[in-house]
């Protein structure tokens, strides 16, 4: 059933925080350390909460002294908004990879996308926790950084319209509202710690955002087909 | 526009002041009351203006006008007086709400009703709206939980139109959590940008997203056209 935890084509790309550099030059070493204290803090606010992590806490995880971690960040905001800022680029990268490497009906981008999203925070609970469920706590800034990020999923969405006779006749509102509903589902698992519940709460998820575009009854059939481990679509 | 909102429910508070000293005929009861409903007047204020983050006792006893030694007759601490601000205004809104479904003919009627009524109310209360929409899932751990709890509560309802859904039709499990959290999303995107004011405008959208996947989207898009016009 979760054909997909496979090793993730781009995955790579998505490790940003782990990957150890490959050979020890000044300016591998600063990313390094970079990683490290991004790594840190991600930890650190998943485990704590935002309020309740200090820059003491972040350089003695990361292993970097004080003036390391203050030659990169300023703080604990700019360091935790670099985490939030650094995740969300490498997820859209991730997906919009994926996307160009598997072209193939809106339909199935659609599905591409929200599996790769909720395989990043089954793979990743902890860095999802503190970017999904932390990052709000942060502030009306951060607040308001994360509804954007969790926005970005319109476009691919609004693409579906021209799918519909009716297309134009759709509430203007309407990707955002089923854009907050993927990320209110995220942040329900999360909060309760059943982030691995998320794969199983796909297909629904799917036919939740296809059935405003293709119909019930197409909708319907995509997202049995995926909870099968199905290849969807047939052509168009 | 926010700021300006804030300023109007300062001045309704200081409006309410504090009692003058000495013997006012007024019973103990009488005076924790009144304390009490300052103290929540003043939470509401103090985090739609701060966040629950940087609210302070301190604050929230000087808007109202209340000692730091009668807050805690009252409240263990900042999250019980944000939770019991909370309680106070999901009962008056479940009041409200029951008021408005009951003379709908149907349910996608008192969807409308339901959808309309809140919409309006937190339009009228931009502090309020801050407090139970947005805060609650940013705030303490107990906080979102009791809002999951709440949000939760209203599935049921949502429910009842799957009594609608044509014979063998069958929608995910999901929906109603998906279809709750949407509407929130919504929202809260208004509340965040200090447009309150627009609540009531998004109800043919909602209307439309919630009964979609009970009624199909045009027999949806017809009743949203309705909502928008009354």
């Amino acid at each position: 059933m979760l054909t997909f935890m496979q090793a993730l084509p781009g995955r790579d790309s998505r490790a940003t925080l782990d990957a150890p550099p490959a050979a020890v030059t000044r300016s591998s070493a600063h990313a390094d350390q970079r990683r490290r204290i991004l790594r840190a803090v991600g930890e650190l606010v998943a485990k704590r909460g935002y309020g309740d992590v200090t820059v003491e806490l972040i350089v003695k995880r990361a292993h970097v002294s004080y003036k390391t971690f203050y030659k990169h960040f300023s703080g604990k905001e700019e360091c935790f908004q670099a985490l939030f800022d650094s995740v969300f680029r490498s997820t859209e990268e991730t997906i919009r990879e994926r996307l160009a490497a598997e072209p193939g009906p809106w339909a199935e981008q659609v599905i591409l996308a929200l599996r790769t999203l909720i395989e990043w925070i089954v793979a990743d609970p902890i860095i999802a926790r503190a970017v999904i469920v932390e990052a709000p706590t942060v502030g009306p800034g951060m607040h308001e950084r994360y509804e954007r990020a969790s926005k970005a999923l319109v476009p691919l969405f609004r693409a579906g319209r021209e799918l519909n006779p009716r297309g134009a006749e759709l509430p203007s509102t309407i990707e955002d509202t089923l854009a907050g509903s993927v990320f209110w589902s995220a942040y329900q698992r999360l909060i309760v710690g059943e982030a691995e519940l998320l794969p199983e709460l796909l297909p629904e998820l799917i036919e939740l955002v296809l059935r405003t575009y293709v119909g019930e009854a197409e909708a319907s059939r995509i997202a049995r087909a995926e909870a099968n481990g199905q290849p969807s679509l047939a052509a168009g | 526009m926010a700021a300006q909102d804030g300023e109007r429910r300062g001045e309704r508070l200081s409006e309410l002041g504090p009692l003058p000293g000495g013997h006012h005929g007024l019973s103990r009861e009488q005076i924790l009351e009144s304390q009490r409903e300052r103290l929540l007047a003043a939470v509401a204020h103090e985090v739609a203006a701060r966040g629950y983050r940087a609210t302070t006792i301190t604050e929230v006893v000087k808007l109202a006008s209340v000692s730091t030694r009668d807050f805690y007759e009252h409240f263990e601490g900042k999250e019980q007086c944000f939770l019991a601000a909370f309680e106070a205004v999901r009962d008056h809104l479940e009041e409200l709400l029951t008021a408005a479904v009951a003379d709908q003919p149907d349910w996608p009627h008192q969807v409308i009703a339901a959808l309309r009524t809140g919409l309006r109310f937190f339009a009228a209360e931009p502090d309020l709206a801050r407090l139970c929409i947005v805060e609650p899932v940013s705030a303490t751990p107990t906080i979102a939980i009791r809002f999951r709890e709440v949000v939760l509560a209203c599935a049921p309802a949502l429910a009842g139109g799957r009594a609608e859904l044509p014979g063998g039709h069958s929608l995910p499990q999901s929906t109603e959590d998906s279809l709750l959290g949407g509407i929130l999303s919504l929202a809260t995107r208004s509340i965040l940008a200090g447009e309150t004011s627009e609540l009531p405008a998004l109800l043919p959208d909602l209307v439309a997203f919630t009964l979609s996947p009970y009624l199909g989207a045009e027999p949806a898009a017809v009743l949203a056209a309705e909502a928008r016009t009354q």
